[in-house]
């Protein structure tokens, strides 16, 4: 038999099993399209120069390589699906004298035809998406003026081909394997082998209920953002867990008590749905459980990446109340030798000058900062106390009366700061950030290390930047002179040794036009750091930190997150409904018979597409709504997820979240209502 | 009194693409008087299935009449087919066509559930169908795990729990072995004593000797027909016998 036979046969066959191919075939392409794109984003110099950071590239390798992973899974997926339904045929083949090393041939043209097209389509999809995403990206991460382009470069086009032909040629191993044992006589018998109802697994069922609810009460009880890290996978597992146990025995726990019920079982409605379903889950109860997994991870990639994009200027803003700072010191060892404000002002206003930007005003800031472990009302240094909690741990920035005065700070927070009046044993308390659940309370005193201080004012905002990372609690005091302050140096001093706490003294600049100098950028920090170095020529260190280089960074961060979470949210959830799809056809094939005996039997057509639609719908909203449930209950944890990437508005969390499940919704119901239409043609 | 009354039917099929036409049905007539039990006999591609399919409202004819009970089933409009048949018609297929995720008991009642009845009247009357049909002790089990003979004789009791003026049954022993095909055919021959109209195909002589009467159709005509009369079941046999010998061999 000559070559153009079995081209003829392979070619035939993906022609007459298109409901099979072509969702094959468009769901490899889009892979290929995202892994060509992240791959190529990944190497593109131009972006890379136009970006100007390190970020993008390494999160675009590492999404690359996701994107592969789930191609192996799904493209191996997929193929044994297919192999699974054509199974009798290739047996019909065999029987009638096709040796099983041609259907083999047949099989290998079948996949290659099949591979070839995907990758051509592909290849089309990602170039022209390239562009778009370059775009995007840029726009994301605002950076100015560079264009959308296409890239074309050999290795970013064939190093994806070579993948996929990798994946494909794997999967066709798989397929060559399955034929090879591939007993003609058990295909062509027909038998129908029954399946056994399924029991109700009651050890399952509660080792779910327990998991389920372990992972939830984590999530609903963690108090800090440091603890939320450690136990967010233990959560996440448990979940995983609980949802599968409770797909497996919970849906044959709940059918099996429906039926018991004889008025609602025995109800035309109601019967065939409900005995359906419980043979259906028994199969289908994992497939069902991953799509709500899937679905749930969708969901939090893309709220958590869309609100922590969102939140970015919020954020900038709180940590942000003047643009610049700076600190210095002379001697890098033991941070004593503090380079005079004077000189750090003289430095920044020539550096403002010479890059034509003015100065609104500047403030000078002696601060000291200091860890402690908060515990009732009390400041404790670590030393003294054995045995603590993540969440305990409090950096206090201290400040004295006198530079709270002259810290003028954003004029829309406060215009003019009152004189405290503070006595040398009072003080004026912040909570700038806490990690724990105590944002309500205020206490009337605190006691640093043995010294107690009455809180003569209780400040709703504090002038100095924070800049922490938002790991750890900040709080901010303000003492009413150097003197307390240096007790409390003292004392922390003896308390750490060496690890102790230094002064700082730090200038916060305020200019008058924020994006005149914000369009200067890294010239300004650059040239800064120059007039440091010569006029210290002997060496020293500085801390300068400006509020457009952090934003840059921040947004290269989150921007490429936001990519990501979106191009990988759009690949699990086109994953989703593969599954969902080819379920939805193998179990087709699969119900046709029962309805047509039902029909026989007098059943009426309406009544058969009722049922038809009451069994989808369970099957097709069931992990919707427990991934929705799931990601309610998330919430918590990863908003204390999120306060640590400094993103503390929660109401934009809420609706980020609100709006991505309602999107996923509605392009779940339009699948939905796809695949039911096929379904249907196949039942009927 | 005349339960089923079927008059000149015919049935021509046209191939697809609208090129040859087959005329399974060239003009059958013939009534079936209530309590009576007939057998149909053919051959292949006689047109016996059309038929079965005509009188079960699964398929209409190109013309002639089918009237049951007084009822014209042309008159019956399409969404109305289903309940009609549920109503008045039971039947028993060659396959038992069981559904594998109903227990029999489930199976059984299918039909009534569909009938919206009332779980009362429904057990009362699963209970006197499994008696009549010796099925009791295996109500609660599944399909794949009971015998073909008792599959079929589950499928007889879904038919005749709603009181059917018509039993219709397609070669029911033909996925039988002997012993069961006996049981079967003395189940139908027990029903019909109890007063119940039955229409089987077949083509089994020792199906079609249970009968009362045997139509025999042959190219899509009814060919002949036999009374039992008096005779008993190794007579109607040997007619039978007989007749297809006669029909095979072009008289």
């Amino acid at each position: 038999m000559s070559k153009g036979f079995y081209t003829k046969i392979a070619a035939d066959n993906v022609k007459k099993n298109y409901r099979l191919y072509v969702p094959r075939i468009l769901a490899e392409a889009g892979l290929f399209a995202s892994f060509y794109i992240l791959f190529t984003l990944a190497l593109d110099k131009r972006l890379g120069e136009a970006v100007g950071g390190s970020v993008l590239p390494t999160l675009m390798g590492m999404g690359t390589f996701i994107i592969g992973f789930l191609s192996l899974i799904l493209i191996l997926y997929v193929n044994s699906f297919l192999m699974k339904q054509r199974k009798r045929e290739y047996g019909l083949y065999n029987v009638l004298g096709m040796e099983k090393r041609h259907i083999v041939k047949v099989l290998f043209f079948e996949s290659l035809i099949a591979s070839a097209v995907s990758i051509a389509i592909g290849v089309v999809f990602g170039m022209l998406f390239y562009k778009l995403s370059s775009l995007l990206i840029c726009r994301l991460l605002r950076s100015g003026a560079v264009p959308g382009f296409y890239y074309l470069s050999a290795p970013t086009v064939l190093f994806p081909m070579l993948v996929f032909v990798g994946l494909d040629l794997l999967a066709f191993l798989a397929g060559a394997v399955s034929i090879l044992r591939l007993k003609p006589v058990e295909l062509l018998s027909g038998a129908r082998t029954g399946e056994k109802e399924p029991r109700t697994r009651w050890a399952l069922l509660v080792l779910g209920v327990l998991s389920l609810g372990a992972g939830y009460y984590i999530s609903l009880t963690v108090k800090s953002p440091l603890a939320a890290i450690f136990l967010f996978f233990a959560a996440v597992l448990l979940v995983m867990v609980g949802t599968y146990f409770l797909y497996v025995s919970g849906s044959a726990f709940v059918l099996k008590t429906l039926k018991k019920n004889k008025r609602f079982y025995y109800d035309p409605k109601h019967m065939p749905a409900v005995s359906g379903l419980l043979f259906r889950m028994k199969k289908n109860a994992v497939g069902l459980a991953s799509i709500a997994i899937l679905a749930t991870g969708v969901l939090v990639m893309i709220s958590t990446t869309v609100s922590l994009y969102g939140g970015v200027k919020d954020t900038m803003e709180t940590n942000y109340p003047q643009q610049l700072y700076l600190s210095a010191f002379i001697n890098d060892k033991d941070r004593t030798q503090r380079v005079p404000v004077e000189d750090l002002k003289a430095i920044v206003s020539e550096t403002a000058a010479q890059m034509g930007v003015e100065i609104d005003h500047v403030d000078s800031e002696k601060l000291l900062i200091v860890s402690y472990l908060m515990r009732d009302n009390r400041l404790l240094t670590m030393k003294e106390t054995d045995g603590w909690k993540a969440e305990e741990i409090t950096n206090v920035i201290y400040i004295t009366e006198d530079t709270y005065k002259n810290i003028r700070g954003v004029a829309s927070v406060i215009s003019e700061p009152k004189g405290l009046g503070l006595k040398k044993d009072e003080i004026a308390f912040c909570r700038i950030s806490t990690m724990m659940n105590d944002v309500g309370s205020q206490p009337g005193s605190i006691t640093i290390n043995t010294r107690e201080y009455r809180i003569k004012e209780h400040l709703a905002y504090f002038p100095i930047a924070s800049n922490t990372s938002g790991i750890v609690s900040v709080v901010g005091i303000v003492v009413s002179d150097d003197d307390v302050l240096n007790d409390i140096y003292t004392a922390q001093k003896e308390a750490y040794g060496e690890h102790a706490s230094e002064f700082a003294d730090r200038i916060g600049v305020t200019f008058a036009d924020e994006a005149a100098v914000s369009s200067v950028g890294a010239d300004f920090n650059n040239t800064v750091a120059e007039k440091l170095k010569a006029r210290y020529p002997d060496g020293l260190s500085y801390d300068l930190d400006t509020k457009w280089e952090s934003l840059k960074n921040v947004l290269e961060l989150y921007g490429t997150f936001l990519f990501l979470g979106m191009l990988l949210g759009a690949v699990c959830l086109f994953a989703t409904i593969l599954i969902i799809y080819y379920k939805q056809i193998s179990e087709g094939y699969e119900d046709r018979r029962r309805f047509q005996i039902m029909q026989k039997i007098g059943m009426e057509e309406k009544a058969v597409k009722r049922t038809i639609g009451s069994q989808l719908v369970m099957q097709f909203f069931l992990p919707l709504i427990t991934a929705g449930i799931h990601t309610a209950f998330a919430f918590p944890i990863l908003l204390k997820l999120l306060k640590m990437l400094m993103l503390t508005n929660t109401a934009l969390f809420v609706v980020c979240s609100l709006a991505a499940f309602a999107v996923f919704a509605l392009v779940y119901a339009a699948v939905y209502l796809l695949t039911a239409r096929t379904y249907y043609r196949i039942v009927h | 009194m005349e339960i089923l009354k079927v008059t000149d039917l015919k049935k021509t099929y046209t191939s697809r693409l609208g090129g040859a036409q087959v005329q399974a049905l060239k003009g059958v007539t013939f009534s079936v008087e209530s309590g009576e039990y007939v057998a149909i006999m053919g051959e292949s591609g006689s047109g016996k299935t059309t038929l079965l399919n005509i009188l079960a409202a699964l398929d209409k004819p190109t013309s002639g009449s089918v009237v049951l009970d007084g009822m014209d089933l042309s008159a019956v409009k399409e969404s109305a087919r289903a309940a009609f048949r549920r109503r008045n018609l039971g039947f028993v297929f060659q396959e038992f066509d069981l559904l594998d995720t109903f227990s029999i008991m489930d199976n059984i009642l299918l039909p009534m559930v569909l009938g919206r009845a009332g779980v009362k009247e429904m057990e009362a009357k699963l209970a006197s169908a499994a008696e009549a049909l010796g099925i009791t002790p295996i109500l609660n089990k599944y399909p794949y795990e009971v015998s073909g003979g008792q599959k079929q004789r589950a499928a007889a009791a879904r038919a005749i729990i709603t009181e059917p003026k018509l039993l219709l049954a397609d070669e029911p022993t033909g996925a039988l072995d002997s012993q069961s095909s006996a049981e079967l055919l003395s189940v139908f021959s027990r029903l019909n004593a109890g007063g119940q109209t039955i229409l089987m195909v077949t083509h089994s002589v020792d199906a079609a000797s249970h009968a009362g009467r045997v139509l025999f159709i042959r190219d899509g005509v009814v060919f002949h027909q036999l009374y039992r009369g008096g005779s008993a079941n190794e007579e109607m046999y040997r007619k039978i016998s007989d007749t297809l010998t006669m029909l095979r061999t072009g008289r």
